[in-house]
């Protein structure tokens, strides 16, 4: 594969196909496959559990995003997206800010570094209004 | 980071699959085929959500078989390098750490670590800062920074670091003991 070498997430270089497509934050894919475990459950009701029909990477992948998610209510991790999307925002830039919720407009840039050029971000209180507005949908959750 | 992409793949069908169920016996196929799987483009295939098409099938000569191509839409776990995550600790010894970020294994090698964390040998192996306050052990949550990729045919490994600002140490399972 050519762009191998060049691939790097601080400058959004993740390849045409990945950059093209939707990335989900771990809110996210907690319901996706919650939703998923509970049909497994219902399909083998009639006997044997669950988990014996599940990978590895997808038992693996239900404990790291139920550990790592940010937001637990449906309602809240849509309007998590909704509020983000309103910025300007690339899909993996919305998702890691979504996964990190950073406290300050610094450490913001420090995890995503992609939001400092392009003039998106020219003045802090922008991305501190963004960060305010996360902080506020965790509180009401 | 997780993504929904769609992806394609040729599914070969023995013909006593078809009748009435043949689209429900190609999509549990499909499952069971390809969840579950890594690949060093796509990453790991999580859970596929949907199937959005499939094409004609076609006879191969000679065994009856029959080819479909199938258009799917899954959840797939593909790490970068570049970026930031949260992973936990699953060992610790004086090589450095490895941590798991859902599917993904990552070790963070002690040149990486910051360095005033000083390794610390015994039952429960860790790295300390000097005053104590910030501990790495087995089960720590750390954020951390892909810096390395390395694909393997059915696994993909990170290298990471945490010698970054805004990097290290989120939860301390030993603080609640």
């Amino acid at each position: 594969m050519s762009g191998e070498e060049e691939e790097n997430a601080a400058e959004l270089k993740i390849g045409e196909e990945f950059l093209k497509a939707k990335s989900l934050m771990n809110c996210e894919v907690a319901i996706i496959l919650e939703h998923r475990y509970e049909q497994l459950q219902q399909m083998s009701d009639g006997g044997g559990d669950p988990s014996s029909q599940m990978s590895q990477v997808f038992e693996k992948s239900l404990g790291y995003v139920k550990r790592f998610s940010r937001y637990k209510n449906p309602d809240a991790v849509r309007q998590v997206r909704e509020t983000l999307s309103r910025y300007g925002l690339h899909e993996f830039e919305l998702c890691t800010l979504g996964n990190l919720c950073p406290d300050t407009a610094d450490e913001a840039k420090a995890l995503v570094p992609s939001l400092v050029p392009g003039g998106r971000f020219d003045v802090d209180e922008r991305i501190d209004k963004m960060l305010n507005d996360l902080s506020l949908i965790k509180k009401f959750e | 980071m997780f993504f929904h992409i769609v992806l394609e793949r040729n599914m070969q069908l023995h013909p006593r699959h078809f009748g009435p169920h043949l689209r429900d016996k190609l999509v549990a196929k499909l499952m069971k085929d390809v969840e579950g799987t890594c690949s060093g483009r796509h990453g790991f295939v999580v859970a596929i959500t949907g199937v959005e098409d499939i094409g004609k099938g076609l006879i191969r000569e000679g065994t009856g078989f029959v080819t479909f191509p199938v258009k799917y839409q899954c959840v797939v776990f593909r790490p970068f390098k570049g970026e930031i995550l949260e992973a936990v600790v699953t060992m610790v010894n004086k090589m450095g750490f490895f941590a798991e970020a859902g599917p993904v294994q990552i070790f963070v090698s002690n040149h990486l670590i910051p360095d005033d964390m000083e390794f610390q040998s015994g039952d429960v192996p860790n790295y300390t800062t000097s005053d104590g306050s910030v501990k790495i052990q087995k089960e720590s949550e750390v954020r951390l920074k892909i810096i390395g990729t390395r694909v393997d045919a059915t696994e993909i490994f990170c290298i990471g670091t945490i010698k970054d600002d805004f990097l290290g140490v989120i939860s301390d399972p030993g603080a609640a003991v």
